[in-house]
């Protein structure tokens, strides 16, 4: 058999294995959200940090990281700095929205929004925003799909039928297994791909080099100041890695879907216990970069797409299985995020923006069926975006992440300022989003200002932040405190 | 003990994001890393160990109280 047809069918075998294993606990019982969510607390100590850890390892860390490590040299080193500062921020702010959930049944970022400033249309605004923002995050995984399956191809399937399997596969996976797929099929994605990751960003570097020191030195003579900032970029300097690094920590429990799996938290302390530990997953995200930077070393005609750094070099080094077990881990870090995030937009739309607007009277039981049409729209939409406004992965994220963090004063000011007002939310957020959607759609991201490159989401949260303050001292009234006391 | 947890909240942050200026060099290379890659793995040990200790205190404030 020949490379391609060898590895092409290792990750085929791969994603049935994963549907296979991921369809088995649903035909014993029926799961709800909740269920899945919760019942992930369940596993033992061991099997919960392949898990956490895991949950690191998507496209974007796998591709994402090594490709930027492979094209923009030292600015991809933001990724080893937000996590954990994130988990600082989380570590407030989690146990305390966790127990308003609880108390209020709420289920959902537009939920907890509706709680705090009882606004029903300042929560369907946070709801469409929420899915618009979720949508690149979603491309991300697809494209990263695409650029896996046309890797272990050899090239034989170019980028968009590669990625028109991807949106089948991807479509498929979620309308099967759905959510009971999930949890069961993570731990070995995770298990696989970390064990991937590690090997190739040990292996490479030491079997080439010497040492990890001796690649870096290696490089730093091909190219000087690579490794620094701004590296191989001309804007991504001090400046901007510092306004990234702001945006990122604050905007990370701002996405809608980690909203929802901290209101099925058992008691805040577990959140609390939880962030202390989740920092040091962190390191996992240093390996992809290795395999990145020798991959630049390595290859000998410059890549195309930076982000096939990592599967190219696998397949020009080792032999199709190989590839193939890679591709196949790969696909799976891919499809199980992709999942993930499907229903949870979908269940943002169908709970939050069509049972608020069109189908107010729709029966709750059909509900199931519009969150089934949506996950084929919305896959559909990520299709369309990754085919003709094609990026790459990290700024795939970091467009999603400009965009939720811009819930950051109305969620976190909203729980601790009593001064908080709907107003001040509206005006805050609007202006944020405003200003977010002007500069990167008006290629102004990163901001150059005042001799800084600005990351334009920390330029729009700023801004966000001020009005919101200023506006919510104007409109607030002592009466209206009353009410918002009784959290 | 309230100033203390402040100094340890905002300890990763001023680590991480207000040190760069300083740590933005690629020499000298510490454990196999180039020194801004390290700065930043070394930002993840010490948020680490702040959480750690803000952890503690609290437990410890909640067995009081």
């Amino acid at each position: 058999m020949s490379n391609e047809t060898v590895s092409l069918l290792i990750i085929f075998l791969f994603i049935i294995g994963a549907t296979i294993v991921g369809l088995i606990p649903g035909l014993n019982k029926k799961m709800n959200l909740e269920e899945w969510a919760v019942g992930g607390r369940n596993f033992g100590r061991w099997l919960n940090w392949f898990i956490l850890a895991g949950e690191i390892y998507t496209a974007f860390a796998f591709l994402g990281a090594s490709g930027w490590a492979y094209s923009r040299g030292g600015p991809t080193f933001y990724i080893l700095g937000y996590g954990a500062l994130a988990y600082v921020v989380g570590y407030y702010l989690l146990p305390t929205i966790s127990p308003i959930g609880r108390k209020h049944g709420l289920m959902t970022q537009p939920d907890l929004i509706e709680h705090l400033y009882d606004s029903k249309i300042l929560s369907l605004l946070t709801a469409i925003i929420g899915v618009a923002f979720l949508l690149p995050y979603l491309q991300l995984q697809l494209t990263g799909l695409g650029l896996i399956i046309e890797a272990c191809s050899y090239g034989q399937l170019t980028r968009v039928p590669a990625m028109l399997i991807a949106f089948i596969l991807v479509a498929s996976f979620v309308y099967l297994s759905g959510l009971k797929g999930v949890a069961s099929t993570a731990v070995l994605k995770d298990i696989l791909l970390m064990i991937a990751v590690v090997f190739f960003g040990l292996y490479l570097p030491i079997h080439y080099f010497g040492s990890l020191g001796g690649m870096f030195e290696a490089l730093e003579t091909a190219k000087p100041g690579f490794l620094a900032l701004p590296g191989g970029t001309k804007n991504f300097d001090v400046s901007w890695v510092m306004s990234t690094l702001v945006v990122t920590s604050l905007g990370f429990y701002m996405w809608p879907h980690f909203t929802t799996n901290s209101f099925s938290a058992r008691n805040p302390d577990v959140l609390r216990h939880n962030a202390v530990y989740l920092p040091l997953y962190q390191i996992c995200l240093l390996f992809p970069m290795l395999v990145g930077f020798a991959a630049l070393l390595l290859l000998e005609t410059p890549l195309k797409t930076p982000d096939m750094a990592f599967m190219t070099i696998v397949q020009k080094l080792f032999p199709g299985w190989t590839l193939g077990l890679v591709g196949g881990a790969g696909a799976l870090a891919c499809m199980i995020p992709a999942a993930d995030l499907l229903l949870s937009t979908s269940m943002l739309f169908t709970r939050n923006i069509y049972s608020k607007t069109i189908g107010k009277r729709v029966d709750p039981n059909s509900l199931i069926n519009v969150a089934r049409i949506a996950v084929l729209g919305l896959t559909t939409i990520a299709l369309c975006l990754a085919i003709f406004l094609p990026n790459m992965l990290v700024n795939l994220l970091l467009t999603g992440y400009s965009g939720v963090t811009q819930f950051f004063p109305m969620i976190v000011l909203g729980l601790y300022w009593k001064k908080s007002t709907k107003l001040g939310a509206y005006a805050g957020l609007i202006i944020g989003e405003v200003l977010v959607f002007t500069l990167i759609l008006g290629k102004m991201d990163p901001l150059p200002l005042a001799g800084m490159n600005l990351n334009a989401g920390f330029v729009a949260l700023l801004t966000n932040l001020i009005v919101f303050v200023l506006i919510s001292l104007f409109t607030y009234t002592p009466v209206k405190a009353k009410k918002e006391v009784s959290l | 003990m309230k100033t203390l947890k402040i100094i340890l909240t905002l300890l990763p942050f001023v680590w991480s994001i207000g040190m760069i200026p300083f740590a933005n060099k690629v020499h000298p290379i510490v454990l196999g890393l180039p020194f801004l890659a390290f700065w930043f793995v070394a930002g993840i040990f010490l948020a680490f160990l702040c959480l750690q200790a803000i952890y503690f205190i609290d437990s410890k404030h909640r067995q009081n109280s």
